[in-house]
């Protein structure tokens, strides 16, 4: 576990994206959760899902765009 | 163990006061827990009795029993009293009982705010319960409160704003307590992930109210000056916009849902566990959905009015929203059931509520999936589709949680067990009745029948006698509920300290009845 806290930023972030997309999804797997808990922070995870939220709201806004 | 025993004797010849000063100026978790439960359960009972009455009303068409002003009163005030009085402060008496008890905390971490967070109720419940004595008589515009009807009406509306501050100040009170007890009071050990899931359900949830209590504040605030000081936020004769309340309101409203709701999942998930006898399927994914669907929950409001006006794509975003949301509110079903899948169960009082309930909210939660198509709800808003929906929600939903919590910690909280076969009946009674009360309401509303409306046309007549005979049956059998527990409460067999074999939680560590200060010494969490 202490290497992952010492990997590269774009691994945590691709960490980050996964855990959040997993979230809302409603499922994740036990062990990524615990590679999650151990290596991420709350505020991390908290503002990851705040921009997925907003990652969420613009693309449906461009599905409805495109449909309409 | 034995040490945190003995302490608890010691502190059992500490002073505190007894008789009604105990409960005014109570600062210990148990106490306050134990007023909100009963609080709720007064304001259920009252809210019970308007129910009773608009179903009397509409037991046969015509006008009969009160007259329209009244009923419309009746709805209003049968909405804010079970939303406001009953669900969230049962909820919140679960929280004040068990949060300390589950993550090894002493008491809450406010103790104080803790006693002024519930004697703002009593108040606030006398405002909202006074209005009907003002002139003009309670508000009648229906719980959402809507301008322009909330502009014109008489002064029992300013009562009803002035009880909705107060509420809303008691339970933002609550959820800073909540948070801050959670987050700093864990024993050692105790990480976030190792926290019951009814802790993390109302962890979350308490940011929820956090950040949509004062939304609404604010949109009644503006009610009252529109009433009042001559504003026009809401007046569209004066350039103000009455559509926008609905906005504020419902940004306040769809979270406010998820509000009543959160807290019966964390319930649920303690309850299934303990009874099939096995550790939660997918814990974490349950954290990470209840807390996905919190913040989603933040973006779907105007699914509740998209027959007020709206371009047609802010009608698909919002379908689209809403629909996408029911996905980790669905993968939560699949876990409660993969949790009971090849356990050892047993049927006990609160794992038929929760039985009840994974079955019934299923079903409430897809005749919200149909009301959140546009085309579809076009046709049913404001119909009776709607209000079944809702009740499958909040009573098979909410209230079957509130009632198996109940059966599940009433006999950590009193020291006895209750009587298994009187609430066996309870919870069959209430499975019959509530679903001859509101299963016969989805065709009410898909045949048109309006809400809010005090007579029928002909042909709702039998639907609506059914759903008449089953209120009054649904009515009567929570008085078995009432006897249940004051029987508990007064006696019955001495309960032991696990209570039920397959319970995991720190709580059940304690003796039963749980003593009045309970983990002074934080108990060692492996
Ligand atoms: C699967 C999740 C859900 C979906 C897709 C959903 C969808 C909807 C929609 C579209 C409406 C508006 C219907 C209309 O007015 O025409 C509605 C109304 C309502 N829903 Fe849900 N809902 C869901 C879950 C819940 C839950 C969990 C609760 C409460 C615990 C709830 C409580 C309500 C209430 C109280 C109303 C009526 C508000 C009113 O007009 O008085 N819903 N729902
Ligand atoms: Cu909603």
């Amino acid at each position: 576990m202490k290497e992952d806290n010492k990997q590269q930023p774009r691994g945590k972030f691709l960490q980050i994206a996964k855990a959040v997309f997993w979230a809302f999804f409603g499922v994740r797997k036990q062990s990524d959760l615990d590679s999650d808990a151990s290596s991420l922070t709350p505020a991390q995870v908290i503002i990851g899902g705040l921009i997925g939220a907003a990652l969420f709201v613009m693309t449906l806004v461009l599905v409805v765009k495109i449909v309409t | 163990m034995a040490a945190v025993h003995d302490h608890d004797i010691a502190h059992a010849h500490d002073h505190h006061p007894t008789g009604l000063m105990r409960w005014l100026t109570s600062t210990n978790h148990k106490d306050i827990g134990t007023m909100y439960l009963w609080f709720s359960f007064i304001m259920f009972l009252t809210g019970g009795v308007m129910a009773l009455t608009i179903r009397a009303e509409l037991f046969q068409p015509g006008i009969q029993i009160v007259n329209p002003e009244f009923f419309n009163q009746l709805t209003t005030l049968h909405g804010l009293v079970m939303i406001f009085g009953a669900i969230m402060p049962a909820f919140v008496g679960f929280a004040n009982w068990q949060v300390p008890m589950m993550i090894g905390a002493p008491d809450m971490a406010f103790a104080r705010m803790n006693n002024w967070s519930f004697w703002l109720l009593p108040p606030a419940a006398l405002l909202l319960l006074g209005s009907f004595f003002a002139p003009g008589g309670a508000p009648a515009g229906g719980w959402t409160i809507y301008p322009p009807l909330s502009v014109q009406m008489g002064m029992g509306m300013d009562m009803t704003i002035f009880a909705i501050h107060i509420m809303g100040a008691s339970s933002i009170m609550g959820s800073i307590n909540i948070i801050t007890t959670i987050l700093n009071m864990r024993a050692p050990g105790m990480t976030l992930m190792k926290m019951p899931l009814f802790v993390w359900t109302w962890l979350i949830t308490a940011y929820l109210l956090v950040l949509v209590m004062p939304v609404l504040a604010g949109a009644v605030t503006m009610l009252l000056t529109d009433r009042n000081f001559g504003t026009n936020f809401f007046n569209a004769a004066g350039g103000g916009d009455p559509v926008m309340f609905q906005h504020i309101f419902w940004f306040f409203g769809h979270p406010e849902v998820y509000i009543m709701i959160l807290p019966a999942f964390g319930i649920v998930s303690e309850i299934i566990p303990t009874f099939a006898r096995k550790p939660l399927f997918g814990y974490s994914s349950m954290v990470y959905a209840t807390a996905s669907i919190a913040i989603l929950s933040c973006i779907v409001w105007a699914h509740h009015m998209f027959t007020a006006g709206m371009p047609v794509t802010g009608q698909l975003f919002f379908m689209y929203a809403t629909m996408l949301i029911a996905v980790p509110t669905g993968v939560k079903v699949f876990n409660w059931t993969a949790t009971m899948w090849r356990g050892s169960m047993t049927f006990e009082t609160p794992m038929l509520f929760a039985i009840g309930f994974i079955f019934l909210f299923t079903l409430g939660g897809f005749s919200g999936v149909v009301c959140a198509i546009v085309p579809i709800d076009i046709q049913v808003q404001d119909t009776y589709y709607v209000i079944a929906h809702f009740h499958y929600v909040l009573v098979s939903g909410a209230l079957f949680a509130i009632f198996g919590g109940a059966y599940y910690w009433l006999p950590k909280w009193t020291g006895h067990m209750y009587d298994e076969t009187l609430g066996k009946w309870h919870f069959w009674l209430s499975m019959f009745f509530f679903n001859l009360t509101f299963f016969v309401q989805h065709f009410l509303g898909l045949a048109g029948m309006p809400r809010r409306i005090p007579d029928y046309a002909l042909q709702f007549a039998d639907f609506n006698m059914i759903s008449s005979i089953g209120a009054f049956g649904f009515g009567l059998s929570q008085l078995l509920f009432l006897y249940v527990v004051l029987k508990c409460i007064r006696g019955g067999a001495k309960a032991s300290a696990e209570v039920w074999e397959g319970g995991k939680t720190l709580e059940w560590t304690l003796p039963s009845p749980a003593p009045y200060h309970s983990f002074e010494t934080p108990p060692v969490i492996r």
